[in-house]
């Protein structure tokens, strides 16, 4: 009995988990089956950042994403697709900062009249996390010369750089069991004050602030190389310990041939 | 110094202890050519201790409840002093034995050290290997974290294979349909007391098997005769061998010093090693990781289940390998312990090892 | 090493104390971790404390500051009530504002909404913000 009760405790097997993710929603049933435009965003969606962290359709688009009859229907909230002009609302019910700096700023001031808006640069269902790639000549030559364009990416390039490698030592450290919640969520908060500064496409209003957020950058930093030289401490006290270790172990098989030698005399 | 003498003196009167310690260290005589492979035992003995003690320390800090576990260990991670340290000796340690049980084993097949009269001890050795595999399941659902969380929900959900009473099983394995607080609360006991004191007696008895029936000689050289009991109980003697204290106890020392500095390594300069990136992550019951994978020393049964289209078989043929593995005494009853001398059994134990060992890394890559 | 030179008996001798050695010195290194992990540490009732004039904090206004080290935020809901929060929205650490027309907290970053007291009214965040304890002494509130 206990023999074979331990071999069942022992065929802890996994089997393949299957499909246990949540239910695709009616959305994603009917629309990713359709051809040509209507089933278009499904896979442009699938590939994006808002798809990674479980946004889903009618997050934005509003409507039942349970129920076939009314999935699209206004009593349920469902808005459809917006109007160039109501788009910054539409992205700003979510992305707050980014759409009151916005609306402030030179684009902002030109929607409707032929300004861009969050589609123009970000695209509306391939939405990738943002970096200063968006801003490049083929896309803000559009509009203008990029001679401007040109000036506020330089001015946003370093910073974005900081963030950016700031964002793999923290990756870094978590991998080693570090504490860095609290660390990601204020570098995430200088990551989005910093992005939708960008929004204002104001370039001196972007390098008066960007010493205030190379400090608070450098801040965690110092905070996460404390972390680094902590962990370098504990290597060398470990590799102090190994080396330790090893010597008694041979310290101890020495001795073992001494007694053996004593004993042949 | 005259007061060792004294306080020796005064036991000794009510105790007899220094005839105890005679018989036990220095008049306890063990086979000349006794191998490195014998000190297997004092290690696991020191690894479990280690295990034991830092379990205990992380009981102090460690809170058994869904809702708090991920962050007390966390806490005990980043917060408390040192706790990093208790932690990753608790987490590698596990590990640590069970390479240090599967190389005891090898030995032990491969000498045919449980040939008779020494099938008990290789009985209670085997449910040592289940419990010690057990107890590392129920530990790595306790700190809460996605790979516990999954890694235990399809694991249990193994058992359901069993024709008839299957889901039953299951729901008894977890306390209820799913895994959740009562899991973590049946599986917390049973890591933390039911099956350490099992363990315990488990390893008593293995100990005074070894001991009542004396060391087994290793089976090398041409010369070597297989040694057992005729007729009636006898213990075995090893005249003009070396004495187990100090002789053999500074090999044991130095073993174990080496398998501590290989543990201490790993925890210094590879902690990640024994710890996936899911196991960082506070446990989802909504969302599964994608590839959720067992530990290492499962992912043998796992990618079994995987090859095999029907569960049952796929089972069965698990129960089968381990009931033949019990009970391999009694199926292999010649004589003969010399490995040159047994080459069918050198043949099957080699592929053996090479069907393990290649299984479990194709289920490490698919 | 000549040990043929050296008689075992000394060799014998001059290991067990090497190893002795060692072993006390692992053995000092191993109970130095244990007894910090044992000790008791600073107590929850011990750490610091934030002192704000009283006057910082209008009726139906929030003051911004630090405590232990994180953002914090305390607001006079009524007349003569405080209530202390922390300011990091548990969402992805972004600083929550206070909209007083709205009576409200909002994120900036996504849109996530808390009540005065903290609790989560909508979008995207998982928890409530956490609250401090608050007293009010005087002309001072006292935080923590």
């Amino acid at each position: 009995m206990v023999l074979a009760k331990s071999c069942l405790l022992l065929l802890l097997t996994l089997v393949l988990p299957g499909v246990l993710f949540a239910q695709e929603t009616v959305c994603i049933q009917c629309h990713g089956g359709q051809p040509g435009r209507l089933g278009e965003p499904v896979t442009l969606w699938q590939q994006s950042i808002h798809a990674a962290n479980g946004i889903s359709c009618h997050s934005c688009h509003g409507g039942d994403p349970t129920d076939f009859a009314n999935a699209m229907s206004p009593a349920r909230g469902f808005i459809g697709v917006p109007k160039e002009e109501a788009i910054p609302d539409f992205c700003g019910r979510c992305h707050v900062g980014v759409k009151e700096d916005y609306l402030q700023s030179a684009h902002g001031k030109a929607l409707g009249l032929g300004g861009p808006q969050c589609v123009t640069c970000h695209g509306n269902h391939a939405v990738r996390m943002a970096t200063p790639d968006l801003i490049n000549p083929q896309d803000c030559t559009r509009c203008h010369d990029y001679g401007r364009a040109d000036e506020i990416k330089s001015a946003v390039v370093e910073t974005d750089r900081m963030i950016a490698d700031l964002e793999h030592s923290l990756e870094a450290l978590h991998r080693v069991g570090i504490a860095t919640k609290e660390m990601r969520g204020e570098l995430f908060s200088l990551r989005n004050d910093f992005h939708r500064l960008f929004h204002s496409v104001d370039v001196d209003k972007v390098r008066s602030q960007t010493a205030d957020f190379q400090q608070k950058l450098g801040n965690i930093r110092n905070h996460g190389a404390a972390i680094e030289d902590e962990l370098a401490r504990r290597k060398l006290w470990g590799g102090g310990a190994v080396a330790l270790l090893v010597l008694g172990g041979i310290l101890a098989l020495l001795l073992h041939k001494a007694y053996l030698d004593e004993e042949q005399r | 110094m005259a007061w060792r003498k004294k306080i020796m003196d005064w036991l000794d009167l009510r105790l007899g202890i220094r005839d105890l310690l005679e018989q036990n260290l220095t008049k306890y005589l063990l086979p000349r050519n006794i191998n490195v492979w014998y000190t297997l035992g004092a290690v696991l003995i020191t690894l479990f201790v280690l295990q034991f003690v830092t379990g205990i320390l992380l009981l102090i800090y460690y809170v058994p409840n869904p809702a708090e576990a991920f962050q007390s260990v966390s806490r005990i991670m980043n917060e408390v002093p040192f706790g990093w340290l208790i932690r990753y000796l608790h987490v590698v340690g596990s590990n640590i034995i069970v390479i240090a049980l599967l190389l005891h084993m090898l030995s032990v097949l491969f000498m045919k050290s449980y040939y008779r009269p020494r099938e008990l001890t290789w009985l209670s050795g085997f449910l040592l290997f289940n419990l010690s595999l057990g107890l590392c399941l129920t530990g790595y659902l306790l700190p809460w974290s996605q790979l516990s969380f999954w890694a235990t929900t399809v694991a249990t959900d193994a058992a359901g294979a069993i024709p008839l009473i299957g889901d039953e099983v299951v729901r008894f394995l977890r306390g209820g349909a799913m895994v959740g607080d009562v899991t973590l609360g049946r599986f917390f006991a049973l890591h933390v007391m039911g099956m350490p004191l099992l363990l315990g007696l488990l390893v008593g008895l293995h100990l005074f098997c070894v001991r009542r029936a004396g060391v087994s000689r290793p089976p090398f050289g041409a010369d070597y005769e297989t040694w057992e009991p005729q007729g009636s109980f006898r213990h075995q003697e090893h005249p003009g061998g070396i004495p187990f204290f100090p002789h053999y106890t500074t090999k044991d020392t130095a073993v174990i010093f080496f398998f501590l500095a290989a543990l201490l390594g790993v925890v210094f300069f590879a902690p990640w090693l024994f710890l996936p990136p899911d196991a960082l992550e506070p446990a989802d019951p909504f969302v599964t990781p994608a590839h959720i994978k067992p530990e290492w020393y499962f992912l043998w049964a796992y990618q079994t289940l995987k090859i095999f289209p029907n569960k049952i078989l796929g089972l069965g043929v698990q129960v089968g390998l381990m009931t033949f593995l019990a009970l391999l005494p009694f199926i292999d009853r010649g004589p003969e312990r010399r490995p040159a001398r047994r080459p069918l059994f050198v043949a099957c134990y080699v592929l053996g090892v090479l069907l393990i060992a290649g299984i479990s890394v194709w289920g490490h890559y698919s | 090493m000549e040990n043929d030179r050296i008689p075992p008996e000394r060799r014998r001798f001059f290991l067990t104390i090497m190893l002795s050695g060692i072993g006390a010195v692992l053995a000092a290194a191993a109970a130095w971790p244990v007894w910090q992990y044992l000790a008791p540490r600073k107590g929850v009732g011990e750490e610091e404390k934030v002192t704000i004039p009283r006057d910082q904090v209008p009726l139906g206004r929030t003051y911004f500051f630090t405590f232990r080290g994180h953002p914090a935020v305390v607001l006079q809901e009524k007349a003569g009530v405080f209530i202390a929060l922390t300011a990091v929205c548990t969402h992805l650490g972004c600083i929550i504002k206070w909209l007083p027309e709205k009576g409200e907290y909002e994120c900036p970053c996504h849109a996530g909404r808390f009540s005065s007291s903290g609790t989560v009214l909508g979008g995207p965040p998982p928890k409530s913000l956490e609250s401090y304890p608050v007293s009010v002494q005087d002309d001072s509130i006292v935080i923590g």
